[in-house]
């Protein structure tokens, strides 16, 4: 291994200040020039040559640390979120809004009709509502792969690989639903249940793995507009810590009392009344967000 | 002779936000990596100087249309990796694009015939 490297880069970095991004910077520049002195070292340089030679041609450190990072030179006035918004305003595509309404209204209506054939208000047994299901699971499916491919105000069009595995993966949760909905109107069809749970872990699968190796795709205003919270009021929770914590054993005490009654009532009344507090706690969760995130100037006067 | 190999290198030093993205379209890259990809395409004779890949790296990463991981080399310095995001490929298709078209418009302004 070649330490001349590490000499010559710590006299390179002599006298700068060693901000985060400088160290950051070091360590990438180390890798770099490592690899370029091991090219040199195959072409035949000796190890010190290749230590100099590519310290050389990285030329000043000045240069490669630029100006500060994200500190902007001029004093003009930040454009808001607002302007940057209209700036960058991009309008839907008239043939997609139509699409995605007359698809989405199709399969509300074949959801609906599968819902009524499942408790036998409507004819067709089984076969009705996998059917109708599936058909559901294929339009659901494509407008997700379509809305994906749409480019928005805020984000660039996904890779259409990318976007038909979102629908892919779409397509094959509802699809097992539908299998399993079929398979509870008619027990003898187990082959239902086992497709219905092929389904569901392959959508499982594919929902963790898209999920996991998903790349941004909002565009460079929204990115600045989030780094430098331009967005009107800066978040409060991320301002005043104190808030955050009041909100964090507020939830709490909320969501522990509300299990407490919930057990109560389940076992004096009856099982359902759990639903009735679930519906409670977390509407009274929301409020509880919208009233403290976003609380008035008063309440929240010790932020900006 | 001098006088044109500045105009080369300026044009290849207005496009380098794109040629790196080119780059790492087609995988993941680190520095060393991506520097000789651009000079072994060059020909040796027209080279981007490593600051400006720097700052590239920086500016692309700010804007989201890169990610940064560190590799897990275990002897001598971690690498910093750079992948492409979908905005990154997004940005990369509008500009190949617009490049076509452009080349096409200088092509014809500057009366080159194609005798190749």
């Amino acid at each position: 291994m070649n330490t001349d490297i590490h000499r010559l880069l710590d006299e390179a970095f002599d006298g700068v200040a060693m901000t985060p991004e400088a160290r950051e910077l070091k360590e990438e520049v180390r890798a770099n020039l490592m690899a370029r002195a091991a090219e040199l070292e195959a072409a035949g340089s000796s190890k010190a040559d290749a230590a100099r030679t590519a310290i050389a041609e990285l030329g000043p450190v000045e240069d490669l640390l630029g100006s500060p990072t994200g500190v902007r030179t001029t004093n003009a006035p930040r454009p808001t979120a607002a302007e940057l918004h209209a700036l960058n305003k991009v309008r839907p595509n008239p043939a997609f809004v139509v699409r995605a309404t007359l698809l989405s209204v199709g399969a509300t209506a074949t959801a609906t009709l599968a819902v009524l054939a499942a408790f036998d208000v409507v004819d067709g047994g089984s076969v009705a509502v996998l059917g109708l299901g599936l058909a559901t699971a294929a339009i659901l499916g494509f407008v997700t792969a379509d809305s994906l491919r749409q480019e928005t105000t805020s984000n660039y069009p996904m890779p259409a690989g990318r976007a038909v595995g979102w629908g892919t993966a779409t397509f094959a949760g509802l699809a097992s639903l539908a299998s399993f909905a079929a398979f509870a109107n008619d027990t003898a069809l187990v082959a239902l249940a086992i497709a219905g749970g092929a389904l569901a872990l392959a959508s499982i699968g594919l929902f963790s793995w898209l999920g996991a190796t998903q790349t941004n795709r909002h565009k460079s205003w929204v990115t600045g507009v989030s780094n430098h919270q331009a967005y009107g009021q800066p978040n409060r929770f991320e301002t005043d810590v104190a808030a955050a914590s009041r909100f964090g054993i507020y939830s709490g005490v909320i969501w522990l009392a509300g299990i407490g009654v919930a057990i109560w009532l389940a076992i004096a009344f009856a099982w359902w009344w759990v639903l009735v507090v679930l519906g409670v706690c977390t509407v009274a969760s929301m409020l509880l967000l919208a009233s403290m995130l976003y609380g008035s100037k008063a309440a929240g006067g010790e932020s900006e | 002779m001098l006088e044109t190999d500045a105009f080369a290198a300026d044009l290849l030093r207005g496009n380098t936000d794109t040629i790196v993205l080119g780059v790492l379209r087609r995988g993941d890259s680190y520095g060393f990596e991506i520097h000789k990809a651009i000079r072994d395409a060059a020909g040796g004779d027209h080279e981007i100087k490593e600051a400006t890949l720097y700052a590239t790296y920086r500016r692309l990463e700010k804007d989201g249309l890169v990610e940064s991981y560190w590799g897990d080399e275990s002897q001598g310095g971690r690498r910093k990796y750079y992948r492409i995001t979908d905005a990154g490929r997004a940005v990369y298709r509008g500009r190949v694009a617009a490049w076509v078209a452009t080349r096409r418009i200088i092509d014809t302004l500057l009366d080159v015939k194609d005798n190749s």
